[in-house]
């Protein structure tokens, strides 16, 4: 059955509703794209779904859509496992302007997920299963009882668009009952791109992730939080290509069974490229996969 | 952008908001405690002011932001006190009682209403041992003298911060009434 957009969502949402009704709640993620250290707890089970829209390049169509349905386990109650199963679906259309890209034309079709070997005057799209994930948190200091909660985060990808190791130091600290968190993620990932080129085009991030949320009435949280983002052209943070800045909003509603969170990030003016990827820009913003404006929306419902 | 929500999307979405009726885990009444604390005497209901002062001497010593209320509290015939109090659950709030003897000394607490999907362990009669005999001099802090139980951290640190701050109640205002 090939994966359209619909049934990408229609598959997400489902899930969601029919666990809804189905399992009683757990530990969450207030955040949209930063992660805390609220960890399931021993022997417990939680099943998440996301579903992220990147959207609007510099002009025409892009929309990038992936859907994460992942299970995460609490080992101990310090180290929590998961493993996720991801799928896409990519829209692109006439979405550059940048010369270096076009050539002789005002627009064309680029970005990422689009193949080199793509008829750039074209529109693009396709679907389907991406691959999956595994990963591991190790909690050092729990937030809840040390100034600052520290831990550490480990993801592998294996994807039909690209392979990736991502690490993340994780920092959290909660003030005022413990009903405001601020929360910061150190990421590193090393990323090898499949659908470009000779298939195997190295590739690495330096991300800083910040964000503050506050539960301002029994079971609801709502926040900010930001993205500065470095991308690399070489393995293990060579070269810069890429430097952009995001931030935006994020909202949180926790009951007893289950929880949900959406939050939006916009790509702020003032990004750049350099060291040969300049035509992975325009009007001050970075695009590749990158786009004006991310949605995400998460869902959790523990199963044990 | 052309957005055009899926009909699938629009009912997960609708679904999602509705109303999810979260089933209360009732533990025990205030009928119920006072006949474990105070098992046939008769308990006079003795609200008190709670001065911005009295707050915040009870904030400092248990470092917890969400004001007291000083109206449900009830004084035994024999010079003992019962005292209802509320923390900040993870999701919503826990409210818990704390008996004390007339000496000022812990006769015990119960959990009176709990909602959370985890951290139900805190109603457990093993961790609210702990508190038994404990007094304002004590720390009654979480990982010194009371110990925390693992998966339920939030519960246990609001729910100690709790009794250290009825017992600083009782210290201040209520030992001389």
């Amino acid at each position: 059955m090939k994966l359209t957009i619909k049934r990408l969502i229609a598959f997400s949402f489902i899930l969601a509703t029919a666990l809804h009704f189905s399992f009683a709640h757990a530990g969450e993620g207030v955040f949209g794209w930063i992660y805390t250290l609220d960890l399931q707890p021993k022997g417990k089970l939680e099943f998440e779904q996301r579903l992220q829209l990147n959207q609007q390049q510099a002009s025409g169509t892009y929309e990038a859509w992936t859907a994460r349905s992942e299970l995460e386990y609490g080992l101990t109650n310090d180290l929590q496992i998961a493993g996720y199963i991801n799928s896409y679906y990519t829209n692109a259309n006439q979405n550059y302007t940048n010369p270096e890209a076009c050539g002789d034309e005002p627009t064309c079709t680029g970005g990422y997920a689009v193949p080199s070997s793509h008829d750039p005057a074209t529109p693009y799209r396709k679907s389907g299963i991406e691959g999956g994930s595994l990963e591991a948190i190790y909690r050092l200091t729990n937030p809840v009882t040390s100034p600052v909660g520290v831990g550490f985060y480990l993801e592998p990808t294996w994807g039909r668009n690209k392979d990736e190791l991502e690490a993340r130091l994780l920092l959290q600290s909660n003030f005022i009952d413990d009903r405001l968190i601020l929360a910061g993620n150190v990421v590193v990932a090393n990323e090898r791109l499949k659908f470009i080129e000779n298939g195997n085009v190295p590739e690495s991030m330096l991300d800083f992730l910040v964000g503050a949320s506050y539960r301002f009435a029994p079971k609801w949280s709502a926040g900010v939080e930001a993205r500065f983002h470095n991308d690399y052209s070489e393995l293990n943070l060579r070269n810069q290509v890429q430097r952009a800045s995001f931030v935006g909003p994020n909202m949180h509603y926790a009951a007893k069974d289950w929880w949900v969170t959406g939050a939006w990030r916009y790509q702020l003016a003032g990004g750049n490229c350099m060291g040969g990827g300049e035509a992975e820009c325009s009007d001050a913003r970075v695009w590749d996969s990158h786009t004006v404006n991310e949605f995400i929306v998460k869902v959790g419902f523990p199963l044990n | 952008m052309n957005w055009q929500p899926h009909p699938f999307a629009v009912l997960g979405l609708a679904m999602m908001s509705a109303p999810v009726i979260a089933h209360a885990k009732i533990y025990v009444s205030i009928e119920q405690v006072q006949n474990i604390f105070f098992p046939k005497q008769s308990l006079t209901k003795t609200p008190i002011v709670i001065t911005e002062d009295l707050q915040e001497k009870m904030r400092v010593a248990s470092s917890i932001r969400h004001p007291f209320q000083g109206n449900h509290i009830w004084k035994t015939t024999n010079g003992g006190w019962l005292i209802v109090d509320e923390v900040v659950g993870k999701h919503e709030m826990i409210t818990y009682a704390v008996g004390i003897a007339p000496n000022g000394s812990i006769l015990g607490i119960e959990i009176l209403e709990y909602v959370e999907s985890y951290g139900y362990e805190v109603a457990e009669a093993q961790w609210r041992a702990q508190f038994i005999g404990k007094s304002a001099k004590d720390p009654i802090k979480l990982n010194q003298d009371i110990q925390n139980i693992g998966g339920a951290t939030l519960s246990c640190k609001h729910i100690t911060d709790g009794v250290k701050r009825v017992s600083v109640l009782y210290d201040l205002a209520l030992k001389e009434k």
